[in-house]
């Protein structure tokens, strides 16, 4: 992790020496920023397979309402197809719910990449945290060694008996399977006009300076100006949950924020330059997962690439090389063509997806007094 | 100076019980602070009673939006047609959840010294927190209960008004929640009237239960004083609770609770009954044990004891009359801390029903309010 840290500052240094000179030029990249298929790790298929059913699994919430996959839906490329996210019961989300295919492979996560560790934290920052499914733990554990099916399934996957930590191992497991497969773009079989858009998009348009790599992803925060979403401050509910969020995170005079501060909850600086920075999102499975950006305020992916031609929106802290494009329209058309064909199969049925029922009753140990806890 | 009176009055006690198992002698008896009228509730220098911070208070009380998904407020397992508690045997719990012990009355509860079947909580103002986050309870969390208030422009004006703020702070809440709490009262039993010098507010079967409950049944020992309750810890072998081995959603519960309070690995294996106290103190001396509750109210508060074991009054007086019964903190499974002063009572089926008539006027009236209107949301302007 800390050596991949360090090649990745290097080849930064070459990409921010190139970009003074001119625009990133492709041929010149270092290997890791290169566009190529996604290789996903070794898998452990007995811990995937735990892990799949726990994310399906409603009791991992703390009224049990809702699972991982009520909001990362595997038809909708493990998003929710909503401009902001749904919420645990009586909150709302404030931004756009990101894919998990590839999630695997990040480096940080969330849109404001406050999370830079695993999924294993991950994972537990999504079922504790309050407006996410708001669950305690050891609630979830004991629920867990309830159901003998867990009891098996721990088991076999070589954890023991079931626990909150290795909950925590599992679910990340199976995220592990959800990788891009089939894009035209892996396949060789793009369109002219796709193979046109990754010319502009390695040249002229500049996006890979920051989306690169198998996931066209660098993993960092910018700030582009996206607009806010007027929803998140007119609709009480979400206001009221972003302020909750923005109060744990110690954002000063959180009450009056009316523009989502993103990476700036991660270090605060004091000039406050991190305000309106959010992670570069993979641009794999597109074609599953609108509406775009981390607030969902583009329905469709040529309004995404039309905002970038007009050269991104307003911002005091808008990064540098967010400038008018100068795309005519059919150039802007054969990118949206190259985004398309990152678009891979659905990772849908059985591989994917915890087919059968989940019960939420539990049954009781019928000799309860004589075995152990 | 305390502990060598308890002393005392333990060496006097086994010396009583040496001469008559049925019975606590009277000279004995004048040593527990008699039942008395219940005066007014003491309230704390720093959480005054206004009349616009109880009117506060009682509106969160109703507000489900203190807690974690918004439908479990105060009154959710305290409900004023149940006794101010939960007709169940244990509480209902969080959705998804049961309990694990008995709803108690907030009747009263403003008298108390110590909350919770064990203790937990101090002070109305920490009891409410504790419920209102707790997983199987409440399962709020500060952040987002206290922001939710902010975007309810009927409570920005009343804490406001109550508390000077510009936005409401959670704390305050538990503040007014405990304000309304501590108005639930009910101070004017036929008892309290007796007792008050009202010869005729009792019948002479109540009389009679009232002589049993001083004497021979020897209530006094523990359920004494103004509040009937000498506020302090037993385990008079209740039995554990039935839901524990026959429903699966208890027992998770269960498990949860004895890992949440922070057992040895060996005591999360183990225990298969809730030891009380013992999560306070750590002390093996103290399992199973439950402070005394009042009496007053309970007409209204089945079912009874810290799991809700017995279902009626006469239950719960035929299982003192049986000398209490047996749990793991009794037979030595995990402990033997039942305490001395039970022991079997030989009271006849004329004298349960003394004292059971004796209780019933110690409840009075049922104590009933007009619920609140709750105020809505509403989309928050920038200063």
């Amino acid at each position: 992790m800390k050596m991949s840290r360090f090649k990745r500052g290097s080849a930064l240094t070459v990409g921010a020496a190139l970009l003074s000179a001119t625009v990133l030029a492709g041929p010149v990249m270092a290997d890791e920023m290169a566009l190529g298929p996604v290789v996903g790790p070794e898998v452990n298929a007995a811990k995937a397979e735990l892990g799949k059913r726990l994310f399906f699994d409603k009791r991992l919430s703390g009224d049990a309402a809702i699972s991982c996959a009520t909001c990362h839906q595997p038809e909708k490329g493990f998003a929710d197809g909503l401009p902001l996210s749904m919420a645990y019961p009586g909150s709302k989300g404030f931004r756009n719910t990101p894919t998990l295919i590839n999630t695997a492979l990040a480096e940080n996560w969330f849109h404001d990449g406050r999370i830079g560790t695993n999924l294993n934290d991950v994972t537990r920052e999504s079922i504790t945290e309050d407006y996410s499914m708001n669950m305690d733990m050891r609630l979830m554990q004991e629920r867990v060694k309830q159901d003998p099916i867990y009891v098996e399934m721990f088991k076999a996957a070589g954890y023991g008996e079931p626990s909150n930590g290795s909950v925590r191992k599992a679910i990340p497991e199976y995220l592990k399977t959800l990788i891009s497969k089939g894009a035209p773009f892996d396949t060789g079989s793009m369109s002219d006009a796709a193979k046109r858009g990754q010319e502009l998009f390695e040249g002229k348009a500049g996006c890979s300076s920051c989306h690169n790599g198998p996931r066209l992803t660098d993993d960092k925060a910018y700030n582009i100006g996206v607009a806010e979403n007027p929803e998140i401050w007119s609709d009480p509910m979400r206001h009221m949950t972003y302020a909750a969020f923005a109060s744990f995170m110690g954002v000063e005079n959180y009450m009056n924020v009316r523009r989502d501060v993103g990476a700036q909850i991660i270090r605060h600086p004091a000039d406050g330059s991190d305000i309106g920075k959010f992670n570069t999102p993979t641009l794999r499975e597109l074609k599953y997962t609108a509406p775009y950006m981390h607030n969902g305020t583009f329905d469709t992916l040529f309004e995404v690439v039309a905002f970038y031609n007009a050269g991104g929106g307003e911002d005091a802290n808008k990064d540098e090389r967010i400038k008018p494009l100068g795309l005519t329209f059919a150039e802007q058309k054969d990118i949206v063509a190259f985004l398309e064909a990152l678009s891979g199969d659905p990772l849908t049925g059985p591989e994917y997806v915890w087919e059968g029922p989940i019960s939420t009753n539990y049954p009781a140990i019928e000799n309860w007094r004589e075995v152990q806890n | 100076m305390k502990n060598v009176k308890n002393t005392f009055l333990l060496m006097a006690g086994a010396a009583a019980v040496a001469l008559s198992a049925a019975m606590v002698n009277a000279g004995e008896m004048g040593k527990y602070a008699p039942l008395a009228p219940l005066g007014d509730p003491p309230i704390p220098l720093d959480n005054k009673q206004t009349e616009a911070k109880v009117e506060l208070g009682k509106i969160l009380f109703w507000d489900p939006r203190v807690g974690g998904d918004a439908s479990t407020a105060c009154v959710t397992c305290h409900e004023p047609d149940q006794g101010w508690a939960f007709g169940d045997s244990l509480s209902r719990g969080y959705p998804g959840t049961v309990h694990w012990r008995n709803s108690q009355s907030v009747i009263n509860s403003a008298y108390l010294g110590q909350l919770f079947w064990a203790g937990a909580a101090a002070s109305l103002e920490k009891q409410a927190p504790s419920a209102a986050k707790g997983a199987v309870a409440g399962n709020g969390e500060n952040d987002v209960m206290e922001t939710r208030l902010a975007f309810i422009p009927e409570y920005r004006k009343r804490f406001k008004e109550v508390f000077g703020t510009e936005y409401p702070l959670i704390g305050d809440a538990w503040n007014a929640i405990a304000a309304f709490e501590r108005t639930l009262i009910v101070n004017d039993t036929p008892v309290d009237k007796y007792l008050a010098g009202d010869k005729s507010a009792l019948t002479e079967d109540q009389v009679a239960g009232m002589e049993l409950f001083n004497g021979k049944a020897g209530c006094i020992q523990c359920h004494n004083g103004a509040q009937a309750t000498d506020e302090n810890y037993y385990n008079l072998g209740v039995p554990p609770a039935e839901r524990w081995e026959e429903d699966g959603l208890a027992q998770v519960t269960f498990r949860y609770e004895i890992y949440a309070k922070g057992v040895t690995q060996d005591m999360y294996r183990e225990l298969k009954d809730d030891p009380g106290l013992y999560f306070r103190t750590k002390e093996k001396a103290d399992m199973g044990k439950f402070r005394t509750p009042p009496l007053r109210y309970t007409l209204y508060t089945a079912p009874y004891m810290h799991n809700g074991a017995f279902w009626d009054l006469e239950e719960v007086v035929q299982f003192y009359n049986a000398g209490g019964g047996e749990n793991d903190f009794t037979d030595g499974t995990m402990a033997s801390t039942k305490t001395s002063k039970l022991k079997p009572l030989g009271l006849n089926d004329e004298e349960v029903a003394q004292l059971v008539s004796f209780l019933e006027a110690f409840s009075g009236d049922e104590l009933r309010v007009e619920p609140p209107v709750l105020p809505p949301y509403e989309a928050l302007a920038s200063e």
